[in-house]
């Protein structure tokens, strides 16, 4: 049974399409990355999961729970940290896992959470005057309680520092290892590739490619990226370096001309070019998953338009 | 896997647990306090002023505990309309603006659970407020009179409460029928107004106009009917309901409109007190049920 199975999902706010049917299924036991820039539908897809939002069209079922009907079910077995939440500012770290942890039905120690996270020392103290990056420990620590079988975590290393951002990580692959199903979203490549079992990449409310991490990256080995240092640059140029045979797109980035390259030695296709522009300097870059994803964001926004 | 069709509707342990944790976080409020010091103050003065000079109250010069009751309903009844704005205007509104109805809503409890737990956790706290102040304000004057009347008391805690509860349930169903503050202020504040501050006005207003731009000496037993359907005028007539005695003592009848008039003068219906009792309740229900049509289907 999928951990996550959306089916042919859509929410219109009024005029905007925020999610534009909609279709990914998250197995048991893999830690997903849901990837998309601002703005992608990321936080409107997760919203319509926890039934924060009704869906226009489409249904989402959650460990077998119907999102809509049954999510009381589906909240039972979750353990969330939402986009753009706010802590109780009156109220005390301690206090704030009190009440999870009796909506739960769980029977955890407070302070045993607030430490696996790593502010047992503020446990007393009211959350408003935590740090964003405290706030965001204290809410993971909630999301934890009653050992769920599903987190769902949205942009999770938001006001983190890199060291906290590592022990996001670290809890990540810990509850994972534990059997726990983990659903991220995220606009930082990095925390992706690091963990993720298996990417989906979202932008404009639509699926643009899902695939495992070395999937995607092996579809863009035959398109390594090359950056050219050139005697001189004007679109002329580029329009002409366009033309190249095995050059599959050219842009001018930040003084220099990247290009990308198909199904041709490279060293045929910088001769070549060459003999339009003279070669100053040039540097090969493999792909990274950062690469795809602006490739897929960035270059399909400009070729719809 | 799903066995059994889940409970979507209500569950009292989640309701409480939701009460619980809002009436540890509401209680807190600073305004509230300060509200309460001012009506422990205004409680005070109006208590020594009636024990010590009663003749100018009432027909009688002997106060009364009874006597004592209807000047506390006095103040209550402003109090609790805006002790009640203060602790509930922001109650739903002002967590879907912030966002922390986003923790809330991925823990296990349904919309209904998170709505009533708040209206009770509120009314919990706007009650501990009044506590305090009636603890104050009441045993002051039963120290002065040396007397009280303990089923009195009882009944004019009995329609208190109702009335917390009743405009609890009237900010907080306002409060869950918006995600803005600001919008939220403005029903508040809005209600406030037209019910409290122009209702009993506009009848008499136009009694005004009817009669030929003079008051009548009479009036139309519609006015008095009018004015008890406001929640103050109908928790004001449930007091008169239940302390009919206190209420002959001090001279008071069914008058929302603020003037005295012998209830035995008019006609039956439309003055009996009961229909206070009538209005607080429905009061209760109508704004509760239209807080909750909207929030269990907004998008949060």
């Amino acid at each position: 049974m999928p951990a996550i199975e959306i089916d042919g999902l859509s929410k219109h706010f009024g005029e905007v399409v925020a999610v534009n049917d909609l279709n990914l299924t998250v197995e048991e036991g893999e830690i997903f990355g849901f990837l998309g820039p601002n703005g992608a539908g990321k936080s409107t897809t997760i919203d319509i999961i926890l039934d924060f939002i009704r869906p226009t069209a489409g249904s989402v079922k959650v460990l077998g729970y119907d999102a809509q009907d049954e999510s009381l079910d589906v909240r039972r077995r979750t353990g969330v940290l939402p986009d753009a939440y706010h802590v109780y500012d009156r109220l005390t770290g301690r206090q704030h896992l009190e009440f999870a942890i009796e909506l739960k039905e769980s029977d955890e120690e407070p302070i045993a959470m607030l430490e696996r996270v790593g502010i047992a020392d503020a446990a007393d103290r009211n959350a408003g005057g935590y740090s964003k990056g405290m706030k965001q420990r204290l809410v993971m620590a909630i999301a934890l309680v009653g050992d769920p079988d599903l987190l769902i975590l949205d942009e999770p290393s938001t006001g983190l520092d890199p060291n906290g951002a590592k022990e996001m990580r670290d809890i990540i692959l810990e509850e994972n290892e534990r059997g726990t199903t983990v659903f991220f979203s995220s606009h930082v490549m990095e925390q992706v590739e690091a963990v993720c079992d298996r990417v989906a990449i979202i932008n404009r409310g639509q699926l643009v490619a899902v695939d495992s991490v070395a999937g995607l990256r092996s579809a863009t080995d035959s398109r390594e990226t090359i950056y050219l240092q050139v005697e001189q640059l004007s679109d002329e140029i580029l329009s002409q370096i366009e033309g190249v045979a095995g050059v599959e797109h050219a842009t001018i980035d930040d003084g220099r001309i990247r290009i990308g390259i198909g199904d041709r030695p490279k060293f045929r296709v910088l001769e070549e070019i060459d003999r339009i522009v003279t070669i100053e300097d040039f540097s090969v870059v493999t792909s990274s998953l950062s690469d795809l994803f602006i490739q897929y964001t960035n270059e399909e926004q400009e070729v719809r338009a | 896997m799903s066995t059994a069709n889940p409970p979507s509707g209500p569950s009292t342990k989640r309701i409480l647990a939701v009460a619980k944790k809002d009436f540890k976080d509401a209680v807190q409020s600073r305004a509230l306090w300060s509200l309460v010091s001012i009506f422990v103050l205004l409680l005070l003065a109006t208590t020594y002023a009636y024990v010590e000079l009663p003749e100018m109250f009432g027909p009688t010069d002997q106060a009364t505990f009874g006597g004592l009751l209807f000047f506390t309903v006095g103040i209550t009844g402003l109090f609790i309309p805006l002790a009640a704005i203060i602790v509930c205007f922001k109650s739903l509104a002002g967590e879907r603006e912030l966002g922390s109805i986003k923790i809330l809503l991925s823990l296990p409890v349904t919309r209904s659970d998170i709505l009533f737990g708040k209206l009770l956790g509120r009314a919990a706290v706007l009650t501990t407020g009044l506590a305090v102040g009636l603890v104050l304000g009441l045993g002051f004057g039963a120290v002065l009179l040396g007397s009280l009347d303990a089923l009195g008391l009882l009944l004019f805690l009995f329609a208190t409460i109702f009335f917390v509860a009743v405009y609890v349930s009237i900010i907080v169903g306002l409060s869950a029928a918006t995600g803005s503050t600001t919008r939220a202020t403005t029903f508040a504040v809005g209600f406030f107004v037209v019910f409290e501050l122009i209702w009993d006005v506009v009848p008499l207003g136009v009694v005004y106009l009817l009669n030929g731009l003079s008051m009548p000496t009479e009036f139309p037993d519609w006015v008095f009917l009018i004015a008890q359907l406001s929640p103050s005028g109908a928790y004001f007539t449930s007091v008169i309901a239940l302390l009919p005695d206190a209420a002959a003592d001090l001279g008071v009848a069914v008058s929302g409109t603020g003037m005295n008039v012998d209830p035995v003068d008019a006609e039956p219906f439309y003055v009996t007190p009961e229909v206070g009792l009538v209005a607080l309740f429905l009061w209760l229900i109508v704004p509760m049920l239209v807080g909750y049509r909207v929030f269990t289907t907004a998008d949060m």
